[in-house]
């Protein structure tokens, strides 16, 4: 291993939680152009995915896995270390929406959501930091969160719940791993992929309203931060960097 | 379950501080700190025996805080393969 002070490198081998498709989609398209290799995964993967697997067949390793089975994810790292390569990244994209108020949301349904978006991802982290740890190696990890965590919206307790209860996590890991891994948050604000369909057109017009950049964000707004924490030497550690267009100001 | 002797234990160990450029002292009562191997080195020595083992051995912060010297390292590896 080497010295801990020194900067941590780029990464190299990054593991991609949904991946398949909107933001997840387009953080495994910006680390192939950066000339990393991928690991991702997804429920369904999508014929876009299959494209960039097949476009650079040495560089991806992509299947369907649920990220709350977590044998399957076990199974997933290990094949996806003996073909690209030790793994020294990880971003914790997968989630689930909700949109239903806190009162008439199910037991079974805030248990799934809590399941997919917190008790998975911090399965996940742990499953990859082993991996580095292991190996004497060091890494950059990156929570993808989301403005809920700061700022309250209606119909999205238990995900605002994760959220929050994920940005916590980083903060711990962080000081946890000191010197071994780089961890953050990036914490977009609604943007019009899958995930904000489920607000309604009044709820995301008055969002746009209030939004000072007048506008949504959209995945190509967050793909830069997220290259940033696993490309470059900046330092950061330990924070959740909103990309909100300024709306939670 | 298999497990790892206490001389086995000590080579990995040996094994982690020499990637750093440490080196591993002769004497089992050599202080952590002195010798450079902190917790989460303590952390990849532990994921390695688990490698080595095919099982988990998962324990809490305060056991690990009371861990000072070679020794201690040994002895709580010992202990965790036999829990």
């Amino acid at each position: 291993m080497s010295d801990t002070t020194a900067p941590i490198g780029a990464a190299t081998v990054v593991v991609v939680s949904g991946g398949s498709r909107g933001l997840g989609l387009a953080i495994v398209d910006d680390i192939l152009a950066t000339g990393a290799s991928v690991a991702v995964f997804a429920r369904t993967l999508t014929p876009e995915l299959e494209a960039l697997g097949s476009a650079h067949p040495d560089r991806v390793h992509a299947a369907s896995v649920d990220a709350t089975d977590r044998q399957a994810v076990g199974a997933f790292l290990k094949a996806a270390e003996a073909r690209l390569g030790p793994i020294d990244a990880l971003v914790n994209n997968a989630a689930i929406g909700q949109d239903s108020l806190h009162v008439h949301t199910s037991p079974d349904d805030i248990a799934r959501i809590i399941e997919t978006n917190l008790t998975a991802p911090l399965l996940l982290v742990r499953a990859v930091l082993r991996r580095i740890l292991a190996k004497g190696n060091r890494g950059r990890i990156v929570m993808v969160t989301s403005v809920c965590a700061q700022r309250g919206y209606s119909g999205l307790v238990a995900y605002s719940a994760t959220k929050g209860g994920l940005d916590s996590a980083m903060r711990t890991l962080a000081r946890e791993l000191h010197g071994r891994a780089l961890v953050n948050s990036v914490a977009p604000g609604f943007f019009a992929s899958e995930m904000s369909s489920v607000l309604g057109q009044t709820q995301l017009d008055t969002i746009t309203r209030r939004t000072p950049s007048g506008r949504l964000v959209e995945p190509q707004n967050i793909v830069p931060v997220v290259h940033t924490l696993l490309f470059d030497d900046t330092n950061i550690n330990g924070q959740v960097i909103t990309v909100d267009g300024g709306g939670s100001i | 379950m298999s497990t790892l002797s206490r001389d086995q234990i000590r080579a990995m160990m040996a094994e982690v501080l020499a990637a750093q450029g440490k080196q591993m002292p002769g004497d089992d009562q050599a202080n952590l700190e002195e010798i450079g191997f902190r917790s989460l080195d303590f952390s990849e020595l532990a994921l390695r025996v688990e490698d080595e083992i095919d099982e988990e051995l998962n324990f809490d912060a305060p056991q690990l805080r009371q861990i000072a010297t070679v020794s201690d390292v040994l002895d709580f590896l010992e202990q965790l393969q036999a829990a």
